[in-house]
């Protein structure tokens, strides 16, 4: 079992900045989802875990051990690659067998091993073939099951789900989550999908620009996010972030005034305000908004719909019945309890 | 200002932008191509119109020396005059000691010098390939393959007979007491021909293996290595069946080769001691010039053309069949 320290982790290649200033500590058993918009620096910090990247700075530890030095091979971590890396000279048999081979786990074993991980990806019908003779989807169980045939210190896992189709990857989520209560063993997990990233983690680290914004259970991220790029990054639809001033408790934008607004301390200032669709309600008490519907997106389950104000489009999540004429005229209030304030200069919440 | 309507708005003044571009340049003048049509005879065979100097030259240059030893092979040549024989030649070749015995030494040196030099080269390039720096040397190693020939030949006959370089190397190293004859012993002179084939040759095998070496997916050694495979683990389970094919057909080339050694043979043996390092090439020469029965001579070239591409085929065949992803 292990425990991952990252210690103002940096990497380099020379000016160009992957990773910068991570510090980060995942505890024993714990299930760690790297979330963040594509080149913000999850495969690299997740390499630097591996031992596949030198990290430029800082230190990575596993239990209390310095590990910069140590070799990929020694530190006992399984990983699904984002490409696959299968080997393509063997069979999808011979692909999941070859770690217990490498790590000399007793023969006979293997069969069994190698069978249950399978079953476990639902591959059962494959492992025969050469990883050329496979859809993608099929060869992501596979490089998965390769992982998982073996019980590591650490898993890495990067966008394993990625590629399959939205039955699958539901199940096979239901069966990662299981898998890894059952080994209790770290994972991380790098994912761009959010409901994955809320579903699976018991925390979820927010990256961007190789830097994290944020860390935190996936409710803190959720109803408490720390800055601007956390609070539009989840939720779909995303935030609704809106700039205006804010003075005595007051938020104007136009087309928009909200009373009782906490937050900064009652000198004019300006900032951001985020609603999410959801605490937004068409009609209600009191009208904090007007503007006319630009889009009515009925889902089944609920209807989406924008409202343009002056300047801004806000997204809100109505009932599902609600149906209204383009471009008449609409109020909406806000549930005064789920208001974030962001500082406009620099993105920070404001308390 | 909502980011999503700040967003929506980015996208629609690109896209509106890209929409002006692709208008401008299609409206650009002159820029419709000549249509010009073609009858279907002229189209089928244009092709072959394009390759046909290629192929013509390739003929004349290759086919013809070939097609010209196989007649020539049917008779028996006097200086001018050709008297034609039938299958004689080929019943009196086949009769010939000496023949079988050039193609044994053929085989056995030839065989022996491209296993060593695939060999050394395969073991260096597993050492070297990760080498960042080896990009750089590499035109040092590429070096005994720029000499020529015969000056290969001429240096290491200066070191091995008439220098006796390596005699006194030895001797230094108090390994022999004498000088060594390298000529006056088979496996000796046989060893000059293999060690100067080796010395030449080993680094363009080297440099092929590490191309191949250097360009498979480094994710997958990631992957190996994260699954507890060590260094030589990962060459033996997964590099060499992957670099199979470009292994065999660097073998492949190397062997046409090295079966018609001539050079060295001729410079520094001259198929001494007692014939043991006469290779097919020299008797194909000796035969020709030395005692001029040129019908002979094709009649072996013929015969050894014909077992060149038959073993070749079947190699390659064998080798691309097993390493097939
Ligand atoms: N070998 C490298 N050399 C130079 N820059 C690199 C290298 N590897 C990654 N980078 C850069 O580092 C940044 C982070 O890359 P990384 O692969 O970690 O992104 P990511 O978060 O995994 O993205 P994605 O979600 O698209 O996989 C990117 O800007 C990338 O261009
Ligand atoms: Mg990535």
């Amino acid at each position: 079992m292990a425990r991952i320290e990252l210690r103002n982790v940096r990497k380099q290649w020379g000016p160009l900045v992957g990773v910068s200033d991570v510090s980060l500590t995942i505890g024993d058993e714990e299930f760690l989802v790297l979330l963040g918009p594509s080149g913000c620096g999850k495969t690299t910090t997740m390499r630097m875990i591996a031992g596949l990247e030198q990290p430029t700075g800082g230190t990575v530890a596993i239990d209390g051990e310095l590990m910069n030095d140590v070799d990929a091979r020694d530190r006992d971590v399984a990983m699904v690659f984002q490409g696959y890396a299968l080997y393509p000279n063997m069979t999808i048999y011979e692909n999941i067998r070859f770690p217990l081979r490498m790590r000399k786990v007793p023969k006979a074993q293997h069969d069994g091993l190698v069978r249950r991980a399978a079953a476990m990806v639902d591959l059962g019908d494959y492992l025969d073939r050469k990883p050329a003779a496979l859809s993608g989807g099929q060869r992501q169980r596979a490089a998965l099951a390769r992982a998982i045939v073996r019980e590591p210190q650490v898993f890495l896992m990067d966008e394993p789900l990625s590629n399959l189709d939205a039955k699958l990857r539901t199940a096979m989520r239901v069966q990662l989550k299981h898998l890894q209560r059952q080994l209790k063993i770290t994972t991380v997990y790098v994912t761009h999908d959010q409901i994955e990233a809320m579903t699976l983690a018991d925390r979820i680290v927010i990256m961007d620009g190789g830097r994290i914004q944020q860390i935190g259970t996936p409710d803190q991220i959720y109803a408490d996010p720390a800055n601007t790029f956390v609070a539009g990054f989840i939720g779909s639809p995303p935030m609704n972030l809106i700039d205006g001033t804010l003075e005595a408790g007051v938020f104007t934008a136009p087309g928009i005034r909200v009373e009782g607004v906490h937050g900064g301390n009652g000198a004019m200032r300006e900032v951001t305000l985020g609603i999410r669709p959801e605490d937004c309600h068409i009609g209600g008490p009191t009208a904090h908004l007007t503007g006319t519907v630009y889009g009515v997106e009925p889902t089944g389950e609920q209807t989406f719909v924008s409202l343009r104000t002056g300047r801004d489009l806000i997204e809100i999540k109505a009932h599902r019945g609600f149906r209204a004429g383009l471009d008449s005229t609409a109020q909406a209030s806000f549930d005064l309890d789920h208001l974030y304030v962001f500082d406009r200069a620099n993105g920070q919440r404001l308390r | 200002m909502a980011t999503t309507a700040a967003t929506t708005a980015a996208t629609t003044a690109a896209t509106t932008a890209v929409e002006a571009d692709g208008a401008a340049s299609r409206a650009a003048p002159g820029a419709a191509p000549r249509l010009r049509p073609r009858r279907p005879v002229q189209r089928a065979l244009f092709p072959y119109l394009l390759v046909a100097p290629a192929v013509l030259y390739l003929l004349l240059i290759t086919l013809y020396p070939g097609v010209y030893a196989i007649y020539q092979s049917f008779f028996v040549v006097q200086f001018t005059q050709w008297f034609p024989t039938g299958f004689d030649n080929y019943t009196l070749l086949w009769d010939d000691p000496d023949f079988w015995a050039a193609l044994w030494n053929t085989f056995v040196i030839g065989g022996i010098a491209l296993t060593l030099q695939a060999v050394i080269a395969l073991t260096l390039a597993f050492f070297a390939y990760r080498d960042p720096l080896i990009r750089g040397w590499r035109i040092i190693f590429l070096m005994p393959m720029l000499f020529m020939p015969s000056a290969v030949a001429f240096l290491w006959k200066l070191a091995f007979s008439d220098g006796r370089v390596i005699s006194d190397l030895l001797m230094g190293l108090g390994l022999v007491s004498a000088n060594i004859d390298f000529l006056g012993n088979v496996w000796n002179a046989r060893l000059m021909l293999i060690v100067a084939d080796v010395w030449q040759w080993t680094p363009f095998l080297f440099i092929i293996f590490v191309a191949a070496l250097q360009a498979q997916d480094k994710e997958i050694e990631e992957a190996a290595r994260l699954d507890g495979a060590r260094w030589g683990q990962i060459f033996f389970n997964i590099s060499l069946p992957l670099i199979r094919p470009v292994i065999a057909v660097a073998v492949v080339l190397r062997g046409i080769d090295i079966t018609t050694m001539f050079a060295k043979v001729f410079i520094m043996t001259q198929g001494t001691p007692g014939g043991a390092t006469e290779t097919i090439s020299f008797f194909i020469y000796r035969m020709g010039f030395r005692t001029f029965d040129f019908g002979y001579a094709s009649t072996a070239a013929a015969l050894m053309l014909v077992f060149t591409i038959v073993v070749a085929q079947v190699l390659l065949k064998q080798f691309f069949r097993s390493g097939r992803v």
